[in-house]
């Protein structure tokens, strides 16, 4: 009972920080996110090599992910849709691979408040620029009262609303899940776990970023269209 | 002893997040009954919808994880 509970206490805690060669110390989610992009950026060059016009198998694996993706942002988003999927696709990458890195051992980088947080600013950086850039100063501020004057609080409040719902939203399904494993795992170390982590790290993970990079596209989507007939 | 009693409050947001995922996937399967080949887009819709309704049932486990843990 005793170690249950320091389990607990351990796994919502503040991720601690770690001390680089005695000189200063960093955020452990940032030095896994280090690894992570090491990661990224290795796979990146390695699966990208020799690419013919003929495809090979890997080649042509690739290009149906892109593909795949590109369908989805084009009929999300509508007419300018090329410019986001490069970002969109490497944010999506990026807390795919921290919300899977449970499985190894390491605690995900998301259960930090502050990466879901700086991922959430990000997003709202790009819905706001990209209503303000797209339909012009004057034409992008009066979309705050769009369908009805009557909307204009809601529509300023839902500034700070969604960027934090999408923080939010990340960072109570990870630490949930990192938390019901750290307790699994106490428990009932046997063979347990296998089944319950492949519903909590790998499905969650996965849905969870589905849904925060769709609803960084709708909102995108929202932003840029005016509701002219 | 009375964090652990809002904490408890807390948490029953989970209710509402429970009721309203399990109507959408009834419906869910009733549609997909009726027309097996739309079956794709009514999974993605679902799961979509499901994601963004458990949220509310998160946002009350954090406020109950914030009562506890701060004095």
């Amino acid at each position: 009972m005793e170690k249950l509970n320091s389990v607990l206490e351990e796994s919502i805690g503040v991720t601690p920080d770690v001390s680089i060669f005695g000189l200063f110390s960093v955020p452990k989610s940032v030095v896994v996110t280090w690894g992570v992009m090491a990661f990224l950026v290795l796979i990146s060059i390695l699966l990208t090599r020799n690419l013919k016009r003929i495809p090979s198998k890997r080649q042509m694996f690739l290009e149906t992910i892109i593909g795949s993706f590109d369908k989805f942002c084009k009929s999300n988003i509508g007419e300018h849709w090329r410019p986001y999927v490069p970002w969109l696709g490497t944010v999506g990458l990026y807390i795919l691979c921290c919300n899977l890195i449970g499985i190894l051992g390491i605690v995900p980088p998301t259960k930090d408040l502050n990466v879901t947080a700086a991922l959430a600013l990000l997003s709202m950086l790009l819905i706001y620029g990209s209503q303000m850039r797209y339909l012009g100063l004057s034409r992008g501020l009066k979309k705050f009262v769009e369908p009805i004057p009557f909307l204009l609080p809601l529509n300023i409040m839902e500034i700070a609303i969604r960027p934090l719902s999408l923080c939010m939203r990340l960072f109570g399904n990870i630490l949930a899940s990192f938390m019901i494993m750290e307790m699994i795992k106490c428990l009932m170390p046997a063979i347990v776990p296998v089944p319950c982590s492949i519903y909590f790290d790998l499905f969650d993970g996965t849905i969870q970023t589905i849904v925060f990079v769709f609803l960084t596209t709708l909102f995108v989507s929202e932003g840029i269209h005016t509701h002219e007939a | 002893m009375f964090a652990a009693i809002g904490a408890g409050i807390a948490v029953i947001t989970g209710v509402g997040a429970g009721i309203g995922i399990g109507i959408a996937t009834g419906k869910a399967s009733e549609a997909i009954a009726r027309q097996p080949e739309a079956s794709g887009k009514i999974t993605s819709a679902l799961l979509i919808g499901a994601a963004m309704a458990e949220a509310t049932a998160i946002y009350g486990l954090v406020v109950a994880l914030v009562i506890i843990f701060t004095k």
